[in-house]
């Protein structure tokens, strides 16, 4: 979780130079939309290019890839029990006889959407609670700063396999908990960004004019870090279906018969060296799931960071 | 903060882990009565009130700094003691060296900015801090176990922290065989974090006002950014490191699971699925503690390196 | 044509030249393409001598600067010719250059406070400066450094070898960065806007150091800023530049009597004076300079030039010596005294001294309505603020987790004003006076106690909320940065609308006034949705003061409106706010720090040091008798565009800086830097020290705190 928060302070640092310093520098340039400029950028990064089109295939695998398949992932073969590969079971079965191929596509989609609902969750949370603490400021601020730090000493990954495990594994548990002890860490970044955002004049001006605060928050200091908050998004999934596996994987995770890449893996641990397959294909696929999407990432932090020379070389 | 969450925690594991669970289905089958007295000797009976329960164990920690037994009778203490040490064999190692490998890598790839050096060095960084703990480690064990093969000796042990029949000379080299391949994961999944940030933060300062000064002055650009840029960039570099230790122990859960290390990773999820209640608690604070420690090691650095806030 | 053309300035082969430059182009890639910053800049500089390199933003003088150094970044790539002592440098490669840079070539930079590296102490930057050459062993270094600091006037210099540059104000840091630059005796300084970032009083110390620097070393220094007053101050040879070329050379004193370059004359006419009352308006140049990418080749200067002909716009214009009229018969020997004067105008010897051209001016003076309420005597004129007694106070924390209060911070200490109908009050003084938390002290609305604001009339004291919000409708703001201040992703029509909606307008009439607002102050209502990153920052001010004028305030507060603008940008903001005040009757609360432009636009003017006013009146009376000697000290701090006047006058330097404002005993504040407490006897001092001054003087019109004038 430390590794999320450097991550974090990256992409921060890169934004804070970004609005101040851009969008002054862009406008001595030849007038490019902001959109347009930010997708040429992107465009130019071929590794995150690379890793937006494995991301799309891997959504659009897990999304269609049950359609051809011959098996559901809920049934079991009692002929083929730890079978290799073959043409009737792409990727094998386990030990029980499940088909892996269809267990990936539903693992898969599983993993995804728990992934996309913390992250959009924890973004959104942060979002509002950060810019909210660091423009009202006074005791509001007091008090959600405390909780934040408070949930940093407590030792979250705890709390998280407490309550999943009490939960019997249900997918929608774990992602709200999941919810619930991720938004302090990038709310921490949203705030202090947020602080440097209150003192723009235009924020100054705005409560001058008569404005109310929870508009200033809305219409001034959020649309400003929005490219923090999509970055913050990208690497939330990524951060989700890492801590999701690692849960899985222990064991406190998602439980049969539902099944997600990480309790996969997890099982096809234990036969690593008898049944391989039952490894590489969850590890394949969740490997190529996060590290596309960390690449995307990337390009985006490189995209919106004016400083950045990668665009410089045109 | 640390005591708040300490017992934040010993409230929620009471609330959701039931030691009672464990006893049913014995054989022979324990009646209440029997379970109730084998729980209330180890201040575990649900049955009693939690308040009471709870000025027992905080009178034990206070009083005797005895965090209490698990279900069956085994003091924490002794646990964790031993424990931490396995777990500080591991995680050191691995700590020093991620750090040093981190920050060097950031230098160098900071120094060669768009070079096709730190582009490989920053696409490893991104990829090795993406794959997930599982697939790594497991991949490792894999490639040992094959290496193992080849070679037709065990070079690498890949489970447990040592053997029983080593003595002398020969443990140091037993402890190096059972060490390596966890260190080896550690230091993979953990030094991009490290070095991105060295990175970034270096570029950072390599464009500062002062830098150009120093090179103003007849430094040559290298020299300008050894002696100037480094120490500057080195500031929040150091803070981020002791913020990290926290992370150290928790996040080694499953390298210690995968590896068989008997350290506290392993121990806090052993303690979770045998309902050692007063085990995860004291789980729970040893993290808190280190956090605390993180962040008093991070003010320490802060001052050590930065003139700016030593006070006079 | 009357024009001798020589390409460049004499070729080495006869110059003594120290530093020869010939012909340099910078250019840097960039997103939207190639980047021509610097495209073809020659010039000699030779030993002792000055040279000032005078430019707006972008013009490329400072590009120029980190050419001459080697300290460009890898990305851009430089053409052309730098020779020094006939040595060349370009091409040189970074352990080559490192050898002569800071030996002999050193630098100044513009920002103090970040160039010097904030984890080493003072002693040892200057120290590693001496010893890096080999020249110098440690401890010879040390001693010289104490040597350099005394020089640089930095008081008790063993002492403050050990200390970190955060302990030390921004001019103490330039004249450390002065020491270091000098510590070689270099033959070439060159200082990149060295004052831009200190105050006036701080600027005169610093101008004054670096003239000493010169005198000690005997290098000879290149002066790279935008102000021209610092240039008629310090230069001896001019180069103007425009969009990365030169356009006039000459000495000093042609620049300023005789320019020949249309540019050049409307940037001197753009300035404003402190040392006359303009009876005009400041005369603007339309326009802005252009974006350095596939400019065409033609005079870059033509699309603003109100005299341009179709000849501009054929190539090019090279710099060609001027001949002056009297003497047209002498056709061109190439070597006579005109050749000291270069102008790249097609046009050049058509312009006659005094910038016109067949006998009309070639930058027509706008004419801006004189106001109706100018009539009105001003006591009879309602008063739309006054403030009385206002106080604010800061507790000083010190600690990171438990902050302590170890003092309080008296940043504004009882001031008092009102500013009537359609008058512009100007609050003047150094940074860290009080004068901007003064004005948003007034902005919040919330008195501390004791004090009292009214708004038309009226007092803020015990206000709920909601009446708060509708006296803001009287009173509105435009801040310093245009950029900062304009939300960037917002358009203009929002940003406009953003009052008026905050006062519940309906739509229809929030429509018509944001087109009806920006005819008014002078943009296209067609562009309203764009986004702010689109118009230059002239422009960008322009869309702040529609968005403050939206709510028809009686009031407009404006902190420093036009001191983040270049001077041709300036002028244009200036007369809009002259206009408005003339059209609407509206009022202006003013803080600036360029005293020039206060002179211009303001009727009534309070000098502030450290929380208080020092002098108070109209702004004639103040500028023209200023009687406390602060004031005295300010107005004779300021570089005048003029350098006949500039090098003859008297001179008060101020020691010192500004005292952190922590101290609220009695007694006079300015004390201890003031040059007449020097002169006065014990007992007269005494009464200094220990008696607060009120401001005395005839009420209303002029009054001034010193117990001596």
């Amino acid at each position: 979780m430390s590794v999320n928060d450097v991550r974090d302070q990256l992409a921060a640092s890169a934004l804070e130079r970004g609005d101040s310093t851009g969008a002054a520098a862009m406008s001595r340039r030849k007038r490019l939309s902001r959109r347009e400029l930010y997708t040429r950028r992107f465009l130019r990064n071929r590794p995150a290019v690379a890793g937006l089109i494995i991301f799309v295939m891997i959504v659009l695998f897990s999304i269609f890839g049950g359609l051809p398949a011959k098996h559901s992932y809920l049934e079991t073969d009692f002929l083929n029990l730890s079978a290799a590969p073959s043409a009737d079971h792409w990727f094998g079965t386990n030990n029980a006889g499940n088909d892996l191929y269809a267990e990936t596509v539903h693992g898969l989609q599983r993993s995804l959407i728990i992934a996309l609902i913390v992250s959009t969750g924890t973004t959104v949370i942060s979002a509002v609670v950060g810019a909210a603490a660091a423009y009202f400021g006074g005791s509001f601020e007091r008090v959600v700063l405390g909780v934040i730090h408070f949930l940093m000493v407590v030792p979250t990954f705890l709390i998280l396999a407490l309550f999943s495990n009490r939960s019997g594994g249900s997918w929608i548990v774990i992602a709200v908990i999941m919810l619930l002890v991720n938004w302090f860490w990038p709310a921490r970044v949203v705030w202090t960004l947020s602080l440097s955002i209150r003192e723009r004049d235009y924020v100054s001006a705005s409560r001058y004019m008569g404005v109310s605060g929870l508009r200033i928050v809305v219409r001034h200091i959020i649309p400003n870090i929005g490219s923090l908050l999509i970055i913050q998004f990208t690497l939330g999934v990524v951060g989700a279906v890492l801590s999701e596996t690692g849960l899985s994987f222990i064991g406190f995770g998602v439980k049969p018969p539902d099944v997600s890449l990480g309790a996969l893996i997890g099982s096809g641990a234990d036969t690593v060296s008898s049944a391989p397959w039952l490894f590489y294909f969850p590890a394949a696929a969740l490997t190529l799931l996060t590290v596309s999407m960390a690449l995307v990432s990337d390009g985006l932090r490189d995209a919106f960071d004016p400083t950045s020379a990668a665009g410089g070389r045109a | 903060m640390v005591v708040v969450a300490t017992n934040i925690t010993y409230f929620l594991a009471n609330a959701f882990l039931d030691p009672r669970t464990l006893f049913v289905g014995r054989r022979p089958p324990l009646t209440e009565q029997q379970v109730d007295t084998l729980l209330q000797a180890n201040n575990l009976n649900s049955h009693e009130s939690i308040f009471l329960r709870w000025w027992t164990w905080a009178k034990d920690i206070v009083l005797h700094w005895d965090w209490g037994n698990s279900p069956t009778g085994d003091p924490v203490n002794g646990e964790i003691a031993f424990r931490i040490g396995v777990s500080a064999e591991l995680l050191l190692g691995a700590f020093v060296l991620y750090t040093i490998i981190g920050i060097s890598l950031g230098i160098y790839s900071a120094s060669r900015q768009y070079k096709v050096s730190d582009r490989i060095v920053q696409a490893t960084s991104i990829i090795t801090l993406n794959i997930p703990v599982v697939v790594m480690s497991l991949a490792i064990v894999l490639a040992a176990i094959g290496f193992n093969q080849k070679v037709g000796i065990r070079m690498f042990y890949v489970t447990g922290s040592s053997s029983a029949d080593a003595h002398g000379f020969g443990k140091i080299v037993d402890l190096l065989q059972h060490l390596t391949l966890p260190t080896i994961s550690l230091v993979i999944i953990s030094y991009a974090g490290t070095q991105m940030l060295q990175r970034s933060l270096l570029l950072d300062t390599i464009s500062a006002d002062y830098v150009r000064m120093a090179r103003a002055k007849g430094l040559t650009k290298a020299q300008a950014i050894r002696k100037h840029a480094l120490r500057t960039s080195l500031i929040p570099v150091a803070t981020q490191v002791a913020f990290s230790i926290p992370g150290l122990f928790t996040g080694a859960v499953l390298t210690e699971t995968i590896f068989n290390w008997q350290g506290m990773g392993q121990y806090f999820i052993d303690t979770l699925n045998k309902m050692n209640i007063n085990g995860v608690v004291a789980v729970a604070a040893f993290g808190a503690l280190m956090t605390a420690i993180g962040a008093v090691l991070a003010d320490i650095a802060v001052v050590v390196l930065d003139p700016r806030v030593r006070v006079h | 044509m009357t024009v001798t053309k020589i390409v460049g300035l004499p070729q080495s082969g006869h110059s003594d030249a120290l530093l020869a430059v010939r012909d340099l182009r910078v250019s840097f890639p960039s997103e939207a393409g190639r980047v021509d910053a610097v495209a073809g800049v020659s010039f000699d500089l030779q030993p002792g001598r000055t040279l000032g390199i005078v430019g707006e933003s972008g013009s490329g003088k400072s590009v120029t600067s980190l050419a001459i150094m080697g300290l460009l970044d890898d990305a851009a790539s430089v053409h052309g010719s730098i020779r020094l002592g006939g040595r060349e440098l370009l091409g040189l490669d970074d352990r080559a250059m490192s050898r002569i840079r800071g030996k002999d070539i050193s630098m100044v930079f513009q920002d103090p406070l970040s160039t010097l590296t904030p984890v080493f102490t003072i002693g040892d930057q200057l120290v590693e400066a001496l010893t890096i050459h080999g020249t110098m062993g440690r401890r010879q270094a040390a001693e010289r450094a104490v040597e350099l600091l005394r020089l640089v006037g930095i008081p008790r210099p063993e002492s403050r070898l050990k200390s970190f540059p955060h302990e030390f104000s921004g001019g103490m840091r330039q004249r450390v960065v002065i020491a270091i630059a000098i510590a070689n005796n270099p033959q070439v300084i060159i200082a990149d806007e060295p004052t831009t970032a200190l105050d006036v009083t701080i600027q005169a110390q610093i101008l004054q150091v670096l003239k000493r620097a010169q005198e000690e070393t005997g290098a000879a220094v290149i002066m790279i800023t935008h102000d021209m007053g610092v240039v008629a101050s310090v230069a001896d040879d001019v180069v103007v530049m425009y969009a990365g070329r030169p356009v006039e050379h000459a000495s000093v004193y042609d620049v300023f009597a005789k320019p020949r370059m249309p540019y050049t004359i409307g940037l001197l006419a753009a300035i404003p004076r402190a040392d006359r009352r303009d009876a005009q308006p400041l005369v603007p140049i339309q326009g802005n300079p252009p974006i350095l990418i596939n400019l065409p080749d033609q005079c870059q200067f033509a699309d603003r030039c109100p005299i341009a002909i179709d000849a501009c716009r054929d190539d090019v214009p090279q710099l060609e010596a001027v001949l002056n009229a009297s003497n047209d018969d002498d056709d061109g020997g190439g070597h006579d005294r005109d050749s000291e004067h270069q102008v790249a105008c097609v046009r050049a010897a058509e312009i006659e001294d005094g910038g016109t051209i067949k006998g009309r001016p070639i930058f027509p003076v706008p004419e801006i309505a004189a106001s109706d309420l100018a009539q009105v005597p001003r006591g009879e004129r309602k008063p739309v603020l006054a403030v009385d007694n206002l106080v604010k106070e800061f507790p000083l924390l010190k600690g990171a987790v438990l902050k302590r209060r170890i003092g309080t911070v008296y940043a504004v200490s009882g001031i008092s004003f009102d500013i009537r109908e359609g008058e512009t009050m100007a609050i003047v003084g150094e940074s860290g006076c009080g004068k901007t938390t003064t004005l948003l002290e007034i902005m919040e609305l919330a008195p501390q106690h004791g004090s009292d604001i009214q708004i038309d009339g009226h007092s803020v004291t015990g206000l709920n909320k909601r009446e708060i919000r509708t006296v803001r409708r009287d009173l509105q703001i435009v801040f310093q940065d245009p950029m900062g201040s304009l939300n960037p992703r917002s358009t203009v029509f929002d940003l406009i609308a953003e009052p008026m909606r905050a006062f519940r307008y309906s739509s229809d009439k929030v429509e018509k006034r944001v087109e009806e607002l920006m005819d008014l102050v002078g943009l296209n209502p067609e562009h309203s949705d764009r986004f702010p990153a689109a118009f230059s920052g002239g422009q960008r001010q322009r869309i702040g003061i529609a968005r403050a004028l939206a709510t028809n305030p009686k009031l407009i507060v404006l902190d420093e409106p036009v001191s983040a603008l270049d001077v041709s940008i300036q002028a244009g903001v200036i007369n809009l706010l002259e206009e408005l005040k003339a059209r609407l009757g509206i009022s202006f609360l003013f803080v600036a720090h360029d005293l020039s432009v206060v002179r211009h636009i303001a009727d009534r003017i309070g000098v502030m040091y450290l929380g208080k006013f020092v002098e108070y009146g109209e702004v004639d009376a103040v500028f023209e008798d200023p009687q406390h000697p602060y004031t005295t000290a300010l107005l004779s701090a300021i570089p005048l565009p003029d350098p006949v006047k500039e090098r003859t006058r008297e001179r008060i330097l101020l020691t010192g800086d500004l005292p952190s404002p922590t101290d609220n005993s009695p007694g006079c504040r300015f004390v201890s830097r003031c040059q007449l407490h020097q002169s006065l006897e014990p007992d007269r001092q005494a009464r200094c020290r220990d008696e607060t001054p009120a401001l005395t003087g005839v009420d209303g019109v002029h009054v001034n705190a010193c117990h001596w004038r």
